[in-house]
């Protein structure tokens, strides 16, 4: 290290003040002119967090969202070199203090999270296609789902219900969101836990829906029969329709 | 690349860059942070891009300035990054972004003292071994110097010469400083080591004191930055010149025109040494 101690404090206590607005006394500075500093930095942090969660601040109204902001960018260190990845630093730092418990807003982790995410989808490094035809049978050919896609668990259903809606109905709630082959934008769908549950079974065991339909039937606790095939079909299908489902394998 | 004008990869006008409507730059400047780990539309975005283009990426998180150790994972991967995307030049600034471990975000002054110059020459030289590539360094705008005790033309110099590292010149930021804290233009571009500088930058600013401007770029360049840049290349060989323009792209034709005055003044001067030569 060649940096003297006092040049070391300097950096840091300018770093400081940028962070949060506690006023210092630093040598040989333009008078008036530090405060610039301050205000580009938070120009930028506010806006990258401000565009990533917009659903969030209409929920919590401008005054609330900013304090948010202070508390993050005043104690929470931000580590990634990327600013663009703030977001979810911002929504990992409020989730880890329990600050909607806190503000009487217990619905804010997951509505942070959900948003992050749709980023998150959106951004993420492409995930390998694997090989598949378009021709094939739903029941006996395994299906192949489109890889770019995320499971997440909510406990208020903020995906699909405006927040003074959601609050009302805690419980567990799943989302999938998926990136469009074509497109890249951002789809989400509203599942249940059986849905998610024929969902990871048909990927990870690499099976085919004839092979688990009897195990689905008791997870669901129905018979398995005629009622059990067109409701699979009819949700399958959909889920061909929109993309999620790309086609069919029988390697 | 040589006398090639350039523009920045914004989201904003990517489509409109790549479908080379209004804007037809020589080439393009990626701020690697910006686009590196990115999937999806993108990354197609980029990945057309750089069939398209010659690239150079001019770096926002090195944190050359600052006293905690590099960040030598996210140096791999920008290595990876800059090798994957055929860059001829990667730039960054001198100065800190990050403070106690804290990413800031932008440009934090670094004081103009001696044990900074043993600090910055050390990190320079350090990263360019890992990234094998030469660094161009940029001379960056400052609202006010912090504890200084050598004038920033000395600092920047001698940190180029002993680091042996590249100049990016940036004219708008000379520009910026002179006003700011009263120096002559000229004399400070005189001073620095001309036969370093491998890349230029011009841009616009916006005046938001009488006695302060803030380096923007979101405004058009100004015809003293144009003058100044005139006189500059005359007194250097010819190297890639990049418009910087972050935001308000409402009027296109507007920066294609800065881009072609751009080239206008290159080639009055440059094109002529080419062809006496």
């Amino acid at each position: 290290m060649h940096l003297r101690k006092e040049t070391i404090s300097i950096q840091e206590r300018l770093g400081e003040y940028c962070r949060t607005g506690v006023k210092l006394e630093l040598p040989g500075v333009t008078p008036g002119r530090i405060h610039h500093y301050r205000r580009l930095i938070s120009n930028v942090v506010n806006d990258t967090l401000h565009t990533a969660f917009p659903i969030t601040v209409a929920a919590l109204g401008e005054h609330q969202w900013e304090l948010l902001v202070q508390d993050f960018f005043a104690d929470g260190i931000p580590q990634t070199p990327q600013v663009w990845k703030l977001p979810f630093e911002f929504y990992q730092y409020h989730a880890g203090r329990e600050t909607g418990k806190r503000i009487g807003k217990p619905f804010l982790d997951d509505l942070l999270y959900f948003e992050w995410m749709e980023i998150e989808i959106h951004t993420m490094p492409d995930r390998p296609f694997p090989d598949f035809v378009t021709e094939g049978e739903l029941f006996n050919d395994r299906l192949v789902f489109n890889p770019e896609h995320e499971i997440i668990q909510l406990s208020f259903p903020v995906h699909t219900h405006p927040v003074r809606e959601a609050i009302e109905l805690e419980g567990e709630h799943y989302a999938l969101l998926y990136r469009m082959p074509e497109s890249g934008h951002v789809q989400f769908l509203n599942l249940s836990a059986l849905n998610i549950y024929i969902i990871t079974r048909l990927q990870e065991e690499k099976v085919t829906l004839n092979e688990i339909k009897n195990e689905i039937a008791r997870v669901a606790g129905i018979e398995s029969g005629r009622y059990l095939d067109e409701a699979l079909q009819k949700f399958l299908g959909d889920l061909m329709e929109r993309k999620l489902i790309l086609g069919f394998t029988r390697n | 690349m040589e006398g090639k004008v350039g523009l920045g990869l914004r989201r904003d006008i990517a489509e409109e860059i790549l479908d080379s409507r209004i804007l037809t730059p020589d080439f393009l400047e990626f701020a690697p942070e910006n686009w590196m780990g990115m999937g999806g539309a993108w990354k197609r975005v980029m990945d057309r891009a750089v069939e398209s283009f010659p690239i150079t990426c001019h770096g926002l998180s090195l944190s050359l300035g600052s006293p905690e150790e590099l960040d030598w994972q996210f140096i791999r991967e920008l290595k990876s990054f800059l090798d994957e995307n055929r860059v001829t030049i990667f730039s960054e600034h001198l100065s800190y972004t990050k403070s106690r471990n804290a990413h800031l975000y932008d440009l934090l002054p670094i004081p103009f003292r001696r044990d900074a110059i043993d600090h910055v020459v050390d990190r320079i030289r350090r990263v360019q071994d890992l990234l094998e590539r030469p660094l161009a360094i940029e001379n960056v705008s400052y609202y006010t110097p912090v504890a200084a005790e050598m004038t920033e033309a000395e600092f920047v110099n001698e940190i180029v010469e002993r680091a042996d590292c590249k100049l990016l010149l940036d004219v708008n930021n000379v520009y910026v400083n002179a006003f700011n804290h009263r120096y002559d233009a000229k004399e400070f571009i005189g001073a620095l080591p001309l036969e370093r500088v491998a890349y230029i930058h011009m841009a616009g600013h916006e005046q938001v004191e009488p006695d302060l401007i803030i380096d923007t770029h979101g405004q058009p360049i100004i015809d003293p930055v144009y003058d100044l840049f005139e006189w500059t290349i005359q007194k250097m060989d010819p190297v890639p010149v990049l418009l910087e323009r972050d935001f308000n792209f409402e009027d296109l034709e507007q920066i294609q025109g800065e881009l072609t005055q751009i080239k206008g003044i290159l080639n009055r001067h440059w094109e002529v040494t080419h062809a006496s030569a």
